[in-house]
């Protein structure tokens, strides 16, 4: 698995950042570091300074999704599911899905705190970006 | 920020997606409630008696009021079923008692509170006590005999400010426990402070420091304790180890140690071995006992466990071998 993360670590650097994460362009978020995206979306971290937090995945089996939970979660789509079951029993649920970037987009503009992944050609002025993978 | 909430709700009614009910993590009825629960069940086989046992039953519901504040409720019935094939006798206890009730106020990185009837925030197997989640049918002394293993109070929580990954909690109950006769050590005051620092995605580690008095014999306890831990998916290594003073009855001082370390190697992710060993020494009651255990964990899903493992211990007598089958669902 360590190998894998590797390769596509690398492969992010080589090719440049392919997806951004996203916030509503009102919010007073800014940049974020790796920790804080895996704890946001991990569900370990509710709030950055004192604004609440909504993570948002793409459902499904996207690459993007795969991406993501590999370079900045650090795991695999199985150790994920074994990770949320633990949370189930701490009363903790896997963050909101959306079903496409799309709606990720617009749920970010229209609902403050929350937070997700959009390719980083579709980020513009409607939106702010705070991370890049 | 109407507009915003009228947004969430909006938003939330007719666009997310979430599969109903997933086992191992619960119906998800809507954001307010989700709704689950576990049982496990075992067999032990010693010197002097036969058991099976369908030990835990488990409901639990939780979920999220709004942005701010969420909850969670546990009932549980321990000893739900026993029978002891050496003597014929057959025994239960169908009652169910509080386990957790406890709600959450999040209010920023550095500080939240959770507050009511919860998990003693004090290292790793305390807080994943159920048989389910424990990669080991049976449990550590440590984790039985030296602090309570619930608090009925209020804990302050968060990320130390400045300090990457590295979150605490700030413990106190000055109050008898929400169920007296379901707690390990029925206690009128427990205060405490842990911290705990992820290191990297493999590395962890973390300690804490508290004080209870019990609320029979007014034993006052202080510990000191400290965990570490190594996963990296094909390997997980993980210690604790704790050492109390307890003050008794006409000021006699006296020293519990305790301490034990357990490696888990995956050879698939259904399959593992796990090895583990304990040291527990209680000098007031002259109790020392130390113990290793092999064993054996399948899960066809990680919330499945099926596990077996023998124990050997310094008190003979204590040996024993046994099966456990658990669900979480």
């Amino acid at each position: 698995m360590k190998a894998l993360m590797i390769a596509i670590g690398l492969s992010v650097t080589l090719m440049g950042s392919q997806y951004t994460l996203i916030v509503s362009k009102k919010s007073d978020l800014g940049t974020l570091s790796m920790q804080q995206v895996k704890e946001i979306f991990l569900q370990k971290r509710h709030t950055v300074g004192s604004q609440r937090v909504i993570p948002l995945n793409l459902l499904g089996q996207h690459e993007s999704r795969g991406l993501f939970e590999f370079t900045v979660l650090g795991m695999d789509r199985e150790h994920l599911n074994n990770y949320w079951v633990k949370k189930h029993y701490e009363g903790v649920s896997p963050p909101l899905t959306q079903g496409s970037f799309e709606s990720i987009k617009v749920f970010v503009q229209t609902v403050e705190g929350s937070i997700g992944y959009v390719p980083s050609s579709m980020v513009d002025k409607t939106v702010k970006a705070v991370y890049e993978f | 920020m109407r507009l915003h909430a009228l947004g969430l709700s909006v938003l939330l009614a007719v666009s997310l997606h979430a599969e109903p009910y997933v086992l191992g993590q619960g119906y998800h009825v809507d954001d307010i409630l989700n709704i689950g629960g576990y049982f496990s069940s075992d067999f032990t086989m010693q010197e002097s008696q036969d058991t099976a046992r369908l030990d835990d039953v488990a409901v639990m519901a939780y979920g999220d009021i709004n942005p701010m504040f969420s909850y969670l409720v546990e009932l549980e019935a321990v000893g739900f079923y026993s029978k002891n094939f050496t003597n014929g006798e057959e025994s239960g206890d169908r009652k169910f008692h509080i386990e957790r009730l406890f709600g959450d106020l999040w209010l920023s990185d550095a500080y939240n509170i959770r507050f009511g009837k919860q998990i003693t925030p004090v290292g790793y197997w305390n807080k994943e006590p159920i048989n389910v989640l424990r990669d080991s049918s049976s449990n550590p002394l440590y984790s039985k005999l030296l602090f309570p293993k619930f608090l009925t109070g209020i804990d302050i929580n968060g990320f130390i400010p400045g300090m990457e990954a590295t979150s605490y909690h700030l413990f106190g109950q000055k109050n008898r426990d929400l169920d007296q006769g379901y707690i390990n050590i029925p206690n009128t005051h427990f205060f405490g402070l842990a911290v705990e620092k992820e290191i990297s995605n493999d590395w962890a580690a973390g300690g804490s420091v508290g004080e209870y008095i019990t609320a029979v014999g007014d034993q006052r306890t202080r510990y000191v304790q400290a965990n570490v831990k190594y996963d990296d998916t094909t390997w997980q290594v993980m210690s604790e180890a704790l050492v109390a003073k307890s003050t008794y009855a006409q000021n006699v001082d006296d020293y519990t140690l305790s301490g034990y370390a357990q490696g888990m190697y995956r050879y698939t992710p259904q399959h593992a071995f796990i090895a583990r060993v304990e040291h527990f020494k209680d000098h007031h009651t002259q109790y020392e006992d130390n113990s290793g255990v092999l064993g054996y964990s399948y899960r066809p899903l990680y919330c499945v466990s099926l596990k077996g493992e023998y124990q050997w211990h310094s008190q003979h007598d204590e040996n024993r071998a046994l099966i456990s089958f658990s669900v979480l669902f």
